[in-house]
């Protein structure tokens, strides 16, 4: 087991410098420079001076190995948007806000769609089933943005029961959380509906029933466990991009989150936030992926990561 | 069941995870309570300002800001040698107005500051805070945008210090004593005084800035002002507050106890805060003006930014029609200007037919507008026809095909959707081919001077009409369209050498100068664009918007409840 991790560490260092090498390359190719957004009143002469301040004037290769050693050591460098600010200060400052935000929508929002789905499956083809699923198709379909649009403005403007935006305090929290948590939910709801009632028709719940084991102990030992499978799937990633901010969620509820970051420093050709935020992302979604993989084996007896071998 | 236990854990981590950041969070609501407490109660009830921002503070260095946010509140917590106050005047700030000795040729000022003024540390504001921070914007190593464009060539060795070629303790910024400081210019510069307000030329104490080295104005704590208000905290895209400086100069004239910003990116939540009563004031954007255009709380600020179209004259493809003046009269007269401002911005903004706007600076002598109107470019699709035919003739065309350069925003997408429209519609044979491109890409073009027809605005930096009639100066540095005329060429050189000393015929041989850019049709002027707002009667003094650098001057605003 140990050594199966060790294995997979290495592998997702190599995947991280493919990526870092990529982005830089890549990025290097959007159209303008950083400082065009003060556009066209900028000089030549000026805009030479500021390539070199910031040492873009060098050859792309020197530039690549400088970043990559510097990263190596722990510096993403400063951003050219906000003047002379320390990139890992931005992505720290606004990752907390995006990430207790897709944390508490992510668990909310699993449980309550475990606990639709698993409804659902049980009572097969009756309302509560065919209402549930509704509920999961909705929520799957209609855009997050308009679930914040519509909670803002009843439960904010209308009824004044919440506020309608900031980041301040617990209540606050309320209204992105349930706007954000949707589609999780539904997503969850669905796929355990599926699954369980795969799961529920399968040999060894029938042999279960016929050893006389009694119902809630199938449903929750034996049914749900396997049936967490798939849904745990889709959630790696899901978890990765709510935690890592939700643009239009944050614009709306005026949330200090990362997810606007990433899209602005593509806009304003900010190279160290658009790297910063890219490595980021990469890393939290190399490690859930491997966190998944391990947690298959854990939920599921049948996945044993470590096989024969070791 | 041991294996369920492993879930437990995994769920309690998440817990865990989600305690944590919970507690980052009770940091912040802890620094709001505390400024609170901080901010003294002079009269009863507290006079506090709660705004949004669009976007958090770029920089607060004032020499490295250039844009509409930095600039607002870097003019809120410094003071230069003056300020803007309401309606656009320059009145004293550190620097006693009424005291300042400008030389004959006007090319030295002599500026005499208050002895009364101090930085938050209690420290003097002296003569030497203004030459070190003067020196250290045009510094090249400091790459300042503002500095480059507003001294060099106005301020004594401002280019040849920024281009490398003498050190900056050759500019020309002196400290006679610690309360007099004086300015050399290369040339007699008229409207210098915008200068001495501008948020670049605010005095910086050496000690501090040097010894916060990088730090420098990243966060409160590494900020030392002398301006009206003070920074009390500032949370990265979240929002900040100020608090008024109990220590400034002029404390007496300052209203406001303290001043709230959030940052709030989508104009809907900015209209549902001020609705709910958390805002005081919200600008409108898009079609929340016409929805809001009859509520009681509802205003509309003019700017002094002129939006035009413009027709390349140097395109590769169409540089040959555009150079013909009958073409050119004929697109700026073809399409209705009105129905631009009502499709693409839904406000009260105004079709103008002039580039250099309407109530940004008066006659020296009778105090008149510059702006007198003019209607040789108004819409008129008649005769844009006339022009059209004759265009037709001497270039010899039936059909052409114009592309229209445009963002790729739904507001540029409008745009180039509506100009498409009028002008195939009023002009026989002319095609608009719409070219959307992010904004990036679109300044690209337009620097190479590759397009054809796009639009774009100005906004001064400075008040006086100099800014926008230098635009289309032959091979000027702004001058994209490839227009050039010697007659508006030799006006606006005088305005800027020999006429410098002479306000009225300076002033008169500029509005001569925009009336030869309009008859050659240069550009084709669309509107002047207008701000609207909604704001809760009690406040004060935020009613019109000042004519260069930031928006408004909150020293002088009040709560009247």
């Amino acid at each position: 087991m140990a050594k199966y991790i060790l294995r997979r560490i290495v592998y997702m260092l190599i995947t991280l410098i493919i990526i870092a090498t990529a982005t830089f390359f890549l990025m290097k190719l959007l159209p303008g420079s950083p400082f065009s957004s003060i556009g066209a009143k900028l000089t030549e002469e000026q805009e030479a001076i500021l390539l070199e301040k910031y040492g873009l004037d060098e050859p792309l290769p020197v530039q690549y190995a400088k970043y990559m050693v510097n990263m190596a050591q722990g510096d993403l460098g400063v951003s050219f948007q906000y003047n002379n600010r320390p990139v890992t200060d931005i992505i720290l400052d606004r990752l907390g806000p995006s990430a207790h935000l897709g944390a508490q929508a992510l668990i909310i929002g699993t449980i309550l769609g475990i606990i639709l789905g698993m409804i659902a499956a049980i009572r097969h083809n009756t309302w509560v089933d065919y209402s549930s699923n509704i509920l999961a198709v909705i929520g799957i379909s209609i855009p997050s943005f308009v679930f914040a649009g519509l909670l803002q403005y009843y439960f904010a403007v209308k009824w004044q029961i919440f506020p309608p935006s900031f980041w301040e305090g617990p209540i606050y929290t309320v209204l992105p959380t349930i706007a954000l948590m949707i589609f999780p939910m539904a997503v969850c709801a669905r796929f355990m509906r599926t699954e369980m009632l795969e799961v529920l028709g399968s040999d060894y719940i029938e042999l279960a029933r016929a050893k006389g084991v009694k119902s809630t102990s199938i449903m929750f030992k034996h049914a749900m466990r396997n049936a967490l499978i798939p849904v745990i799937t889709v959630l790696g990633p899901m978890t990765v991009s709510l935690m890592t901010g939700t643009l239009v969620i944050e614009q709306i509820f005026a949330v200090p989150g990362l997810g606007e970051q990433f899209v602005r420093s593509i806009n304003e050709n900010d190279y160290p936030v658009i790297m910063g935020t890219t490595m980021l992302f990469s890393v939290l979604f190399i490690s859930i992926i491997l966190i998944v993989d391990l947690l298959y084996g854990l939920i599921d007896p049948r996945i044993r990561v470590s096989g024969g071998k070791d | 069941m041991k294996r369920r236990n492993w879930l437990l854990l995994l769920s309690a981590m998440m817990l865990a995870l989600l305690l944590v950041a919970c507690s980052d969070n009770g940091d912040d609501t802890n620094t709001d309570a505390d400024t609170d407490a901080n901010q003294e109660t002079t009269e009863g009830e507290e006079k506090v300002l709660r705004i949004a921002s669009t976007s958090d503070i770029p920089t607060m260095d004032p020499i490295m800001a250039e844009d509409n946010v930095s600039f607002q509140y870097i003019d809120s917590v410094y003071e230069g040698l003056y300020r803007v106050a309401p309606e656009g005047e320059i009145v004293s700030g550190i620097a006693i107005k009424e005291e300042t000795e400008v030389s004959e040729d006007g090319k030295t000022y002599t500026f005499h500051l208050r002895e009364d003024a101090t930085w938050e540390n209690g420290e003097p504001v002296t003569a030497q805070d203004f030459v070190y921070a003067w020196q250290r914007a045009i510094n090249p190593d400091n790459a300042s945008y503002y500095a480059n464009a507003l001294m060099s060539g106005v301020v004594k060795n401002a280019s040849e210090i920024y281009n490398g070629e003498m050190a900056v303790e050759e500019l020309g910024v002196s400290a006679s004593d610690d309360y007099t400081f004086v300015v050399e210019l290369e040339v007699a510069v008229p409207y210098f005084e915008s200068f001495a307000a501008f948020p670049t030329f605010m005095p910086l104490n050496q000690e501090f800035v040097e010894e916060q080295g990088e730090d420098f104005a990243l966060a409160p704590e590494n900020m030392l002002t002398n301006g009206p208000f003070k920074f009390e905290s500032w949370q990265t895209e979240a929002g900040w507050n100020l608090a008024k400086n109990e220590d400034y100069w002029d404390a007496e004239n300052v209203a406001l106890d303290s001043i709230n910003v959030k940052v709030i990116k989508e104009a809907d939540t900015a209209l549902s805060n001020y609705e709910v009563g958390e805002l005081d004031r919200v600008t409108l954007s898009g079609s929340q003006v016409n929805a809001n255009a009859t509520h009681p709380d509802f205003k509309s600020l003019s700017e002094t930014s002129v939006f035009w179209m413009k027709m390349n004259q140097n395109s590769p493809t169409a540089g040959e029609y555009m150079q013909n003046h009958n073409f050119r009269m004929a697109l700026s007269k073809a399409f209705n200007k009105q129905a631009y401002i009502d499709v693409v911005y839904g406000n009260d903004s105004e079709p103008v037919n002039f580039f250099v706007p309407e109530g940004f600076v008066e006659h020296p002598e009778t105090e008149e507008d510059f702006q007198t109107g003019s209607d040789v470019l108004a819409y008129d699709v008649e005769t844009a026809q006339e022009y059209w035919e004759t265009a037709k003739e001497e270039l010899g065309f039936d059909e052409i095909t114009l592309r229209f350069l445009s963002g790729d925003t739904d507001v540029a997408k409008q745009i180039s959707e509506f100009m498409k429209t009028e002008l195939e519609a009023s002009l026989e044979g002319l095609t608009i081919e719409p070219e959307n491109m992010p904004w990036n890409r679109q300044l690209e073009i337009m620097r190479d001077q590759e397009y054809e027809l796009a639009v774009s605005g100005w906004g001064p930096d400075y008040k006086d009409a100099i800014s926008f009639i230098d635009l289309w100066i032959t091979d000027g540095e702004n001058n994209d369209v490839g227009y050039s005329n010697e007659e508006y060429d030799n006006l606006v050189n005088a305005a800027k050498t020999e006429l410098a000393l002479d306000p009225v015929a300076r002033f008169e041989a500029m509005q001569e100068a925009e009336k030869i850019a309009l008859e050659d049709a240069a550009i084709a002027p669309i509107m002047q664009r207008k701000t609207s707002v909604l704001a809760k009667p009690y406040v004060k003094g935020m009613d019109s918007l000042n004519p260069f650098g930031n928006h408004y001057s909150f020293k002088y605003v009040d709560i009247q409840k």
